[in-house]
């Protein structure tokens, strides 16, 4: 592992995203949501502040998923694509570096996005005279920790799969995963200790992506903030996930032909 | 491209977004056609009633979640009411009691239900949970704006005109009654022919008032909307969707009180006739027929 080649790795990453304008419709999304504020300010509704905090988070947590898979899953199959794989893979790194590299890269541009979404956010919700609050910052922090996780799944399906269906799998897991577990809770009710032990195990593999949305309790009053054991967990479970992620792609990557 | 296409695309927009709202009363009718009608005559009708049926859909389910501070709650399932699960209790918040609750759960269970071990601890620390044991209730007033809302976003919306009154009948405040009936009355604005909407408007003169200057229940102020109601359903009783027809009832029991309470024993006798005419099996117009008859026949 040669820590220093992930820095010129990750910022190649940023300075592509860049070229390519995607921040530009970062913007143009933080644009609408100001609108949308504005819009609803300026109609007069009063007392709306826990709606327009509710629509800020689902916006966020939607927007910032949707840069971090399309932004992920493009990064290897663009690099074999372009053919500027080889001469990348012709410096002293590893296969794995390559892969940890691009990662903090994509990591890097989704939290530059996702930054950006909140900054124009909350300049959004000062309409409605919302302020930020701890539980508000611990959202912000534990979406970025999700959004690792999400960035590390879709790179890795982005090895196994093409290019859309990777996005296509990455979506379908980072927004299912939730109603998958609700079905999985909902249906263990009826099943033996076996059947539990099976859904127990389906329940880990999947990404648990709901775990790091604290929207609930930032949006709604009276809700104590999240214990710090909790934030730990969050941090320690996102890593090892996206670590293994990481694994599991380099497992594919290290021996493909290119 | 020619430079006079581009022109005239510009133009057709324009002209599109000066002369588009000659489509509102075909997109926005005044009055909800019942039925599939719509949607097959009107693409455009469908397509957009759809989504601003969403949206309001979307706000109406919102406004529980307040109620809730956020709880998600879903209904029991049928095998969960057969195992009589032991976390689904009731509020108890006895100030703050909603009428007709159904036996709910958390969607997030508790411990005990939960088979996911550290997953399912860390998520009751993240997500607004709280165990249904002595859960309570936020005020319903917290999701009037919401109301507010979904009725601009959907004038058609006819609960939510009628659920928004409620709550703010609900407030109990000395104007209640009439600022539930100004909010009403832009309801019926844009649903004249709803005998909802004007059922609970009656509603609101009938319940009893706070109000000093007029303390108690108002018949003669109901009086007009519940005969104006019952001239509607009357008038569509073929075309009554199924709660329009529970409404009707519904309107013609609160119609003989108020004959009744106003001693306007001729009409109740006529309004019980009526209802009875429709609603054969209905015990209060029974009742109120009979007093009807016994007052007469004084």
């Amino acid at each position: 592992m040669k820590f220093t080649s992930y820095k010129p790795l990750a910022r190649s990453v940023v300075l592509e995203s860049l070229r390519r304008k995607d921040l530009w419709v970062v913007a143009i999304l933080g644009f609408l949501i100001i609108l949308c504020a504005g819009t609803l300010g300026f109609f007069g509704f009063d007392g709306l502040e826990i709606f327009a905090k509710d629509l800020a988070v689902t916006v966020l947590g939607l927007f910032s998923t949707i840069i971090a898979i399309l932004t992920s899953c493009r990064l290897i199959p663009d690099e074999i694509k372009n053919r500027t794989l080889y001469p990348l893979l012709a410096r002293p790194i590893t296969r794995f570096d390559l892969l940890v590299g691009k990662l903090i890269g994509s990591v890097a541009v989704t939290w530059i996005s996702f930054l950006l979404l909140c900054f124009l956010t909350a300049i959004a919700l000062t309409v409605f005279h919302v302020h930020p609050s701890v539980l508000m910052l611990q959202y912000m922090f534990a979406k970025m920790i999700g959004l690792v996780v999400v960035c590390a799944l879709s790179m890795t399906l982005s090895i196994y799969l093409t290019p859309n269906a990777a996005a296509t799998m990455a979506f379908i897991l980072a927004f299912g995963t939730p109603m998958i577990a609700r079905g999985l809770i909902m249906s263990a009710t009826s099943v033996g200790p076996f059947g539990k032990f099976v859904y127990a195990v389906i329940n880990g593999a999947l990404p648990q992506v709901q775990l790091f949305d604290i929207g609930g309790r930032a949006v709604y009053p009276n809700w104590a903030p999240v214990p710090l054991w909790v934030i730990g967990f969050l941090v320690a479970y996102g890593m090892t996930y996206s670590f293994a992620m990481l694994g599991a792609g380099w497992l594919k990557f290290r021996k493909q032909a290119i | 491209m020619k430079a006079w296409i581009v022109a005239g695309s510009i133009a057709g927009a324009i002209s599109f977004g000066v002369y588009g709202q000659k489509i509102t009363p075909i997109v926005n009718p005044p009055v909800r056609i019942v039925g599939l009608e719509a949607q097959d005559s009107h693409a455009a009708a469908s397509l957009l009633g759809q989504f601003r049926t969403s949206v309001s859909a979307f706000l109406y389910l919102r406004s529980d979640l307040y109620v809730h501070g956020g709880v998600e709650m879903r209904p029991m399932t049928k095998d969960e009411e057969r195992r009589g699960r032991q976390d689904a209790k009731e509020s108890h918040d006895e100030e703050v009691k909603l009428d007709g609750e159904e036996p709910i759960v958390t969607v997030i269970p508790s411990e005990r239900e939960d088979f996911r071990g550290i997953f399912g601890d860390v998520e009751r620390e993240v997500a607004s949970y709280k165990p249904m044991e002595g859960h309570h209730h936020e005020s319903p007033t917290k999701s009037l704006p919401l109301f507010s809302l979904m009725t601009w976003a959907d004038p058609q919306f006819i609960d939510g005109w009628t659920s928004g009154a409620q709550i703010i009948l609900w407030e109990g405040k000395k104007d209640s009654a009439e600022v539930a009936v100004k909010f009403l009355q832009r309801g019926l604005d844009q649903n004249p022919e709803s005998i909802d909407i004007l059922s609970e408007m009656a509603f609101c003169y009938l319940r009893s008032s706070t109000n000093p200057e007029h303390p108690g229940k108002q018949y003669d102020k109901a009086l007009p909307y519940l005969e104006r109601a019952m001239k509607i359903g009357l008038d569509n009783l073929k075309s009554l969707s199924q709660v329009e027809g529970e409404s009707l009832k519904e309107n013609f029991r609160r119609l003989c009180i108020c004959y009744r309470e106003l001693k306007m024993f001729v009409q109740l006798k006529e309004t019980s006739e009526q209802g009875l005419q429709i609603f054969g099996d209905d015990a209060s117009l029974r009742k109120a027929h009979t007093e009807a008859v016994l007052a007469l026949n004084k």
